[in-house]
């Protein structure tokens, strides 16, 4: 079994319902899109809220790139280190998107379902990927603004369980 | 066309009878009508005249977001239906709102909203998918429950669909029948799912991929900080020994309850709305029978009700130093007074105990059954908790009911889970002489039965706590315009004092329907400290009535929602997630006069289409006021007339009619509306010149 810990990098984790339930309100989704693109859309974003539409299962989930150590992604790309770069300081995968050409082939690659890349809406459609608001002093803005802090980075300790 | 921020630019007309679709500028009512219910006003006025009736073909149900739905603004995800109300009594015209994701993805697909206007041949659904607009056979949806229609479109059309749809309740022509999302999210109170029921509409559902651009992003992340005063705190799932929802509704639960909170709509930084986890169904469920049921304000009731509600005047006023909205009490999050606030030694914090009423005592699953069948069947539980059964409890308790057989094959007993069952089975249903009285709502049942005996017997086992008096108040709680009382100082939620049911009264005589969804009385603790010895002599009652409407009116059409807003000390909340939204700049004087022009067009509709005037809308509110409040008062006809006065004259109303004046229409860029008005001798000079 291969240890989570070196399997994946910094990212983007939920924490267990016990912890925080997801209101299911949307917001992690609203704030990527207008902080990276001015607007919102179910299409542009970063952060994939799936909603538990009747209700039957206990809580919303909420997926996000995972940082893969081994960035199976990255390598996919025809245009790595212009299109899809990795951060030498961080080890985040990131997307430059002037130099993207919407091949896809990041989005192929990525090992999760639901896929934790999207596109821009306007052709050629460029691939957008949880960088963990890379730049941004704050740091991840989906985390920032989650009213009930249900998402949180996975090298921080859970809300609640910092003394464990 | 230029780019445009938080509208999305078009609005659909959709035509059952032949299928076809249109498309109507959005820019040709806005800015002007903001938006939301403010356009449906609109619409409405200029298409559809007197003479229609809410099961009419020629009725229209216009859907209409905001500039801020899907913007991400807190509250904006919420969206507004406009429509003749079949619940209403007489039929008119009526808003209801709605929260869920549905409005949001309308936007994302590229509307602003939608009219559905004629009727389908057979039943029928619609599908918005982005920009195509289609119309589908629903036979196999037809007699499905809420949760099984949603379920059952996901499958036919993807999960990344979203919907509302209705129950068997609308399918039925049950007047007080709902619509609702996937989040059980539900427009209600109008009756709007029987609307739909009526056109063969089982559904609308919506794909939208699209997206919507903000006008200033600062600002919208700003709102998220600061709207009312988010905590950010976690939101464990909680276990507990006893179910909580309010103090005075406690009783333990064996087995224990599980249970968390959610939000409502897209975007929303509260989550004000309660869910039970994995509780007993009342119909369907999963393969054990169990559910899961959300509540923010009526349902908790279905669980208990013995007394009722108490109200504090720090529920409906503010001061600087304690300054909170509603959804922080309706999520339990509350919040520590600040006690060097002086208000709290002049009452502010005094508890008003409701009255003892002694319908039914605690019990989780009877709660559980009976919220989840009336969202499986999509009936109003407002009209189903708050009226059916307390009507059933008090008229039981009277001897009232001794010489009914409802035919259910067991004794009248709203405290029992099966009673209710079979109850609401039958109403939804139809089924028999009663299930079709009762179809009809709870106005006309009584009427159909017999006002004296059915409606007016007094209840002998209601006591204020306040007095300690015996409250003679009748077994039917009915307020006006066909719906029951709702913080209206007696009967449910009826702990508010005079300075608050007051007003309260004068927003329900205005309207057509029970307000409290969108006009819960606001304002400074000041304004009560200075009224409460003479409200009904006091301008300040009028002008505070009229304050809360026109937030009521921009709730509905910016779209926000009712427990954030008003932000009594932050005057510019409108202005600011409007200009969030759009990028559009209008001064608090510029949106409010927008909230205004909404209102007095509102107004014409009801002038117009159905003769509405001062001596109809005050009779039909001033009835229940003649009963003692929780402190034992009431307001006489003089007194409450010489209140009406200060209203209209504040308003630019005539004081005889209650009509509008020309220059009231003219002030508000509504001159057309005064010159058909004059046309039909509706403009108060006519009147008195005839």
């Amino acid at each position: 079994m291969e240890n989570s810990e070196t399997k994946y990098g910094r990212h983007i984790v939920q924490y267990p319902a016990d912890v925080s339930l997801c209101a299911g309100c949307g917001t992690c989704e609203a704030v990527c899109g207008l902080i990276h693109e001015g607007v919102t859309s179910p299409s542009i974003k970063r952060i994939f809220l799936v909603r538990d539409t009747t209700m039957t299962e206990d809580m919303h989930k909420i997926y996000a790139c995972q940082q893969c150590t081994d960035h199976p992604c990255y390598d996919a790309c025809p245009k790595k280190d212009s299109a899809m770069c990795i951060d030498e300081e961080t080890g985040v995968v990131y997307v430059d998107a002037e130099y993207c050409i919407g091949c896809k082939l990041c989005w192929k690659a990525c090992p999760f379902e639901p896929k934790r890349i999207a596109f821009t809406l306007e052709k050629p459609r460029k691939a957008l990927k949880c960088d963990l608001c890379r730049g941004r002093p704050e740091g991840p803005a989906c985390v920032e603004y989650c009213q009930v802090r249900c998402i949180g980075l996975s090298d921080q300790p859970v809300p609640g369980k910092e003394a464990e | 066309m230029d780019q445009l921020y938080g509208y999305v630019g078009k609005i659909a007309r959709i035509n059952l009878t032949d299928g076809k679709v249109t498309h109507v500028p959005t820019a040709d009512y806005v800015p002007k009508y903001i938006g939301g219910r403010g356009v449906c006003n609109k619409i409405f006025w200029d298409e559809v005249g007197p003479g229609v009736g809410a099961f009419d073909t020629e009725n229209k149900l216009i859907f209409m977001t905001g500039a801020t739905t899907a913007t991400g603004i807190p509250t904006g995800g919420r969206s507004t239906m406009c429509s003749i109300s079949p619940n209403n009594m007489p039929e008119q015209y009526c808003w209801s709102g709605i929260g869920g994701w549905f409005g949001t993805m309308v936007k994302f697909a590229g509307y602003d909203g939608f009219i559905i206007e004629g009727k389908a041949a057979e039943p029928a659904y619609i599908f918005i998918d982005d920009d195509k607009i289609t119309v589908h056979p629903a036979g196999d949806l037809w007699g499905m429950l809420v949760h099984q229609t949603q379920k059952k479109l996901e499958e036919i059309l993807g999960d990344d669909i979203n919907s509302i749809v209705i129950g068997p309740a609308g399918e039925h022509l049950v007047r007080n029948s709902s619509i609702t999302t996937s989040n059980d999210s539900v427009a209600a109170k109008a009756g709007f799912g029987a609307v739909f029921g009526s056109k063969n509409l089982k559904a609308v559902s919506v794909r939208g991929t699209g997206q919507v651009r903000a006008g200033n992003v600062e600002k919208i992340l700003k709102l998220h900080k600061t709207m009312g005063k988010p905590i950010g705190k976690l939101n464990p799932i909680q276990y507990k020994d006893s179910f909580t929802p309010r103090p005075h509704i406690n009783f333990p639960v064996p087995g224990g309850v599980k249970q968390g909170q959610v939000a409502c709509s897209y975007g929303c930084n509260q989550h004000c709305n309660l869910i039970l986890l994995d509780v007993k169904a009342g119909i369907g469920g999963n393969e054990k029978g169990r559910t899961n049921v959300v509540n923010k304000c009526v349902g908790i009731y279905a669980y208990k009700m013995m007394e009722d509600s108490g109200w504090t005047p720090q529920m409906s006023y503010n001061t600087p130093q304690n300054d909170y909205s509603g959804c922080r009490f309706i999520s339990g999050d509350g919040f520590t007074p600040d006690k060097t606030d002086p208000a709290l030694q002049q009452g502010y914090m005094e508890r008003h105990l409701g009255d003892i009423v002694n319908y039914w005592d605690g019990d989780y699953d009877r709660g559980n059954v009976i919220n989840d069948l009336c969202t499986q069947y999509g009936i109003d539980r407002w009209d189903v908790v708050v009226w059916y059964m307390s009507w059933l409890a008090m008229g039981k308790k009277e001897g009232v009911l001794d010489d009914i057989d409802f035919g259910l094959g067991m004794e009248i007993d709203p405290s029992s889970e099966e009673f209710m069952k079979r109850f609401l089975e039958m109403v939804v249903y139809r089924r028999g002489y009663y299930g079709n009285i009762f179809a009809e709502g709870m106005a006309r049942a009584i009427r159909t039965l017999g006002m004296e005996k059915y409606g007016k017997t007094i209840y002998n086992g209601r006591i204020s706590q306040r007095t300690g008096n015996k409250q003679m108040i009748p077994i039917s709680l009915e307020s006006a315009w066909g719906h029951c009382c709702h913080w209206a100082g007696r009967g449910f939620q009826g702990a508010n004092d005079i300075t608050c049911w007051l007003p309260i009264a004068m927003e329900l005589m205005t309207s057509t329907r029970d307000a409290q969804t969108n006009t819960h009385h606001h304002d400074s603790f000041e304004y009560y400290l200075e009224v409460k010895n003479d409200p009904c002599h006091n301008p300040r009652v009028a002008s505070s009535t009229i304050f809360n409407e026109h937030c009521a009116e921009l709730k509905e059409s910016l779209m926000s929602c009712e427990f954030q807003l008003p932000q009594v000390f932050d005057a510019d909340i409108e202005s600011e997630m409007y200009e969030a939204a759009t990028g559009i700049k209008l001064t608090h004087d510029e949106i409010y006069q927008a909230a205004e022009r909404n209102k007095n067009l509102f107004r014409a509709i009801l002038i117009r289409n159905y003769g509405r005037t001062r001596d109809l809308e005050v009779g039909q509110v001033y009835p229940i006021l003649t009963y003692p409040d929780a402190d034992g008062r009431t307001v006489s006809w003089e007194d409450f007339n010489d209140l009406v006065d200060m209203y209209y004259e504040q308003r630019g109303w005539d004081k005889k009619t209650g009509w509008p004046t020309r220059e009231t229409y003219e002030k508000l860029g509504l001159k057309d509306v005064a010159d058909e008005l004059e046309s039909i001798g509706r403009l108060p000079d006519d009147r008195d010149k005839a």
